[in-house]
């Protein structure tokens, strides 16, 4: 559906974009995981229109993307990282606004909007001013406007910064079902967690480079290592952990140890050696590793960074 | 006290960070003092107005109405123009002329010497002033001026005048007969040589003898007397019929200011809707960027077209200005305004990388606009070259587009050449925000 070939994208001297290439498709959950100035939102104004790249391709259905022609857009839905709604107009007037510049009129633009509010279960507050809503409700009609015209494409550019855990999964669930309907979607995150449980297929982006690709299952065999094990940083821990360092990756956060060991190091050596520093097996979990270890792994940073 | 300093320090800091809002109090306040030192005549060493355009029709053959030409034309507060350079080949200016280069707003003021200025019969002198009283400050300075120059000058014409009645009367012989020995009478009391006091009393010099030094015959006492002798007839040329006079001449211009500051608040608006990425999610629809930027041209034409209209029908209401009487050439003057003022807004945004610049720039734009424009004052008051720049500015011709309709009462063939300046205005702004836009950050 989406195919971008070696897109390239500057701003004077900083490369924010190089060489994405990318397919996209058709009813899949795409998300692009990467900290903070990774190229997620300069990925996602190219694939919008809003920018043209400076090398490289972008096709929509066959059809090229650019910033001269908008015929393409109609196609697209852009739930963009801030909250981009006129808060003086009602929740009903923005999206009036919204569907009438995508051509849409009359009964049809009617029903659409009801079932939107419904959606997002703003029905009844579609009078009010949108700016007495709370964040999470901006949030839900933020996205649910980018919907209206029935897009096959939806790009979702962070849409959950600074909202409660309840509105997000709202959000999740939403979006969820509006895939399992067959829209395609392309998110944007730099929360692992959102990557995780929404995705089919992530790719991880820093520095404008796209470093891996792939289901989640693909990209974790790419690890070291199959699990994490983690036991407290104590002083009763102290020679444990100093003889663990040999096997493999040693991490100490928040009074925690986590240990990634390397494959030639088996779990029963492990548990071996902790017997020997007469440490009992409940102090320590095994947990499955995550796209976070996966984006230290390969790009030496956190994805908080 | 520490914590105090600290926090002033901050305060500063903020201030001086913040370059709209030095600007605000800074430069707008020295460029407004600026302005109004040249209507009071703080600025320079000469005071008051200079080069007020004053027709004068001179249809007197006597050597004392070219006197007084001569002396009007000897103040710096007048240019004294005495020709028709409107027609091919020009010609001395006439009365018909002059009421037509009022009516078509060349000046505002004429003074008519007629043929009988020095009249047969009686003493005294007759002057006509035909005037255009669209702003009554400028009227009233015009009036004084004008008063103070023909009345620093009457002791000669009317010694002039008297000369003429002695020679009616007396016939030339006798008259030359009685200047010869006034001659003598005064050279042997005073002094001095009686060919040349003589030849001074037949040029009407003896008038200085009734009005005394020339320097102080304005002081009420001889003003007095001086305007029994000097019949001055007052014509209006325009705003005859005019309902409200005073309220017609200023609604214009504060109607005109309070438009700027509503489209200069939609400028810094412009930057909000930027900044909460409105623009990325319109762009990322079937929008373009020409679109965008037209739809806010578009919306400034008809914000401005309603508030002018809302204003006039407020003046219509307090005042008694008579708006519909006009009301379809007003609308015709309203909407190029509108169209001016819009795209004023636009430049605003255009060149501003900010909400707070555009308010600081627009503050200081509008409110010096206003002052050389002549919303709050005549431009008529202010330095010749003042008023050349006053011509610049897009409040000075929607004013004079709303002068032309409430107080000339001008016709729709009429306001064209306004109405074409102020959409030329319009068209250029817009040209060049749009220019700026396209090469500018504010899509990005």
């Amino acid at each position: 559906m989406l195919i971008t070939r070696d897109l390239v994208k500057r701003y004077g001297p900083q490369l924010a974009l190089d060489g994405v290439s990318l397919d996209i498709g058709r009813g899949e959950f795409f998300g692009l995981l990467g900290p903070n100035g990774a190229g997620k939102s300069t990925f996602m104004s190219l694939v919008a229109g809003l920018r043209p790249p400076d090398a490289g391709s972008l096709t929509l259905d066959g059809v090229a993307v650019t910033t001269a022609d908008p015929s393409t857009r109609t196609a697209l839905g852009l739930v963009p990282q801030s909250i981009a709604l006129f808060e003086d107009l009602s929740a009903e007037q923005n999206l009036r606004v919204f569907g009438e510049l995508y051509g849409l009129r009359g009964a049809l633009l009617r029903e659409r909007i009801d079932e939107a509010l419904e959606a997002v279960q703003l029905a009844d507050r579609r009078r009010d001013q949108v700016k007495k809503f709370s964040g999470g409700m901006q949030r839900r009609l933020n996205l649910v406007v980018s919907l209206l015209h029935r897009p096959k494409l939806l790009l979702c550019d962070e849409p959950t910064v600074g909202i409660d855990p309840q509105s997000r999964n709202a959000i999740f669930d939403f979006l969820e079902a509006r895939n399992r309907e067959g829209l395609t979607i392309i998110y944007s995150t730099h929360y692992m967690e959102e990557a995780t449980r929404l995705c089919s297929r992530i790719g991880i982006i820093d520095h404008g480079r796209i470093h891996a690709l792939g289901t989640l299952e693909e990209l974790l065999t790419r690890l070291p290592f199959a699990d994490e094990i983690a036991f407290p940083a104590t002083p009763f821990t102290a020679e444990f952990a100093a003889r663990l360092a040999e096997h493999g990756e040693l991490t100490t956060a928040d009074g925690e140890h986590l240990f990634r060991s390397r494959p030639e190091f088996k779990t029963s050596a492990f548990y071996a050696l902790a017997e020997e520093c007469q440490l009992p097996a409940r102090l320590f979990v095994t947990r499955r590793p995550t796209l976070e270890a996966l984006f230290l792994h390969l790009t030496g940073r956190t994805l908080r960074e | 006290m520490r914590v105090i300093l600290t926090l002033v320090r901050k305060d500063i800091a903020n201030f001086l960070r913040n370059r709209p809002a030095v600007v605000i109090t800074f430069l707008v306040p020295i460029a407004l003092i600026y302005i109004f030192g040249f209507v009071f005549g703080l600025n320079g060493k000469d005071n008051g107005p200079t080069g007020i355009r004053l027709g004068v029709v001179n249809e007197s053959a006597s050597p004392a109405a070219q006197k007084l030409v001569d002396a009007l034309k000897g103040e710096k507060t007048f240019r004294v123009i005495s020709v028709d350079y409107t027609a091919k080949p020009e010609h001395p200016l006439t009365e018909a002329d002059a009421r037509r280069l009022i009516h078509d707003r060349e000046f505002n003021f004429a003074l008519v010497i007629p043929s009988d200025f020095i009249p047969d019969r009686g003493l005294g002198l007759r002057l006509k002033i035909l005037s255009d009283p669209r702003n009554e400050i400028e009227t009233q300075t015009v009036n004084g001026l004008l008063q103070k120059t023909i009345f620093s000058n009457v002791p000669q014409l009317l010694g002039q005048s008297l000369q003429a009645s002695a020679k009616r009367f007396l016939g030339d012989e006798r008259t030359k007969k009685f200047n010869a020995d006034l001659a003598g009478a005064v050279t042997s009391a005073f002094g001095g040589d009686a060919e040349e006091t003589r030849q001074t009393i037949e040029s009407g010099g003896i008038g200085a003898v009734l009005g005394g030094d020339s320097a102080t015959a304005n002081t009420q006492p001889k003003a007095d007397f001086f305007s029994r002798l000097v019949k001055i007839e007052n014509v209006q040329i325009a705003g005859k019929d005019v309902k409200s006079p005073a309220a017609t001449r200023v609604v214009g211009g504060w109607a005109m200011m309070f438009l700027l500051f509503a489209v200069s608040a939609g400028s810094a608006a412009f930057f909000d809707e930027k900044n909460a990425g409105l623009f990325q999610r319109l762009l990322s629809a079937p929008v373009r960027r020409s679109q965008l930027l037209w739809s806010r041209f578009v919306y400034g034409i008809l914000l401005g077209l309603v508030q002018l209209t809302t204003l006039f029908c407020a003046g219509r209401l307090l005042y008694g200005i008579d708006v519909f009487g006009h009301f379809g050439n007003l609308v015709v003057v309203c909407t190029a305004a509108a169209a001016a003022c819009a795209a004023f807004g636009m430049f605003i945004a255009a060149f501003s990388p900010n909400a707070q610049a555009a308010n600081g720039l627009s503050t200081f734009l509008v409110l010096t606009m206003s002052a050389t424009g002549g919303a709050w004052f005549p431009i008529g008051l202010m330095p010749e070259f003042m008023q050349r720049i006053a011509k610049f500015t897009l409040v000075y011709w929607s004013m004079e587009g709303f002068s032309r309709v409430l107080w000339a009462g001008n016709s729709l063939v009429e306001l064209l050449p306004t109405v074409g300046i102020l959409l030329a205005i319009a068209a250029g702004v817009m040209a060049v925000a749009i220019w700026r836009f396209n090469r500018g950050a504010v899509f990005d």
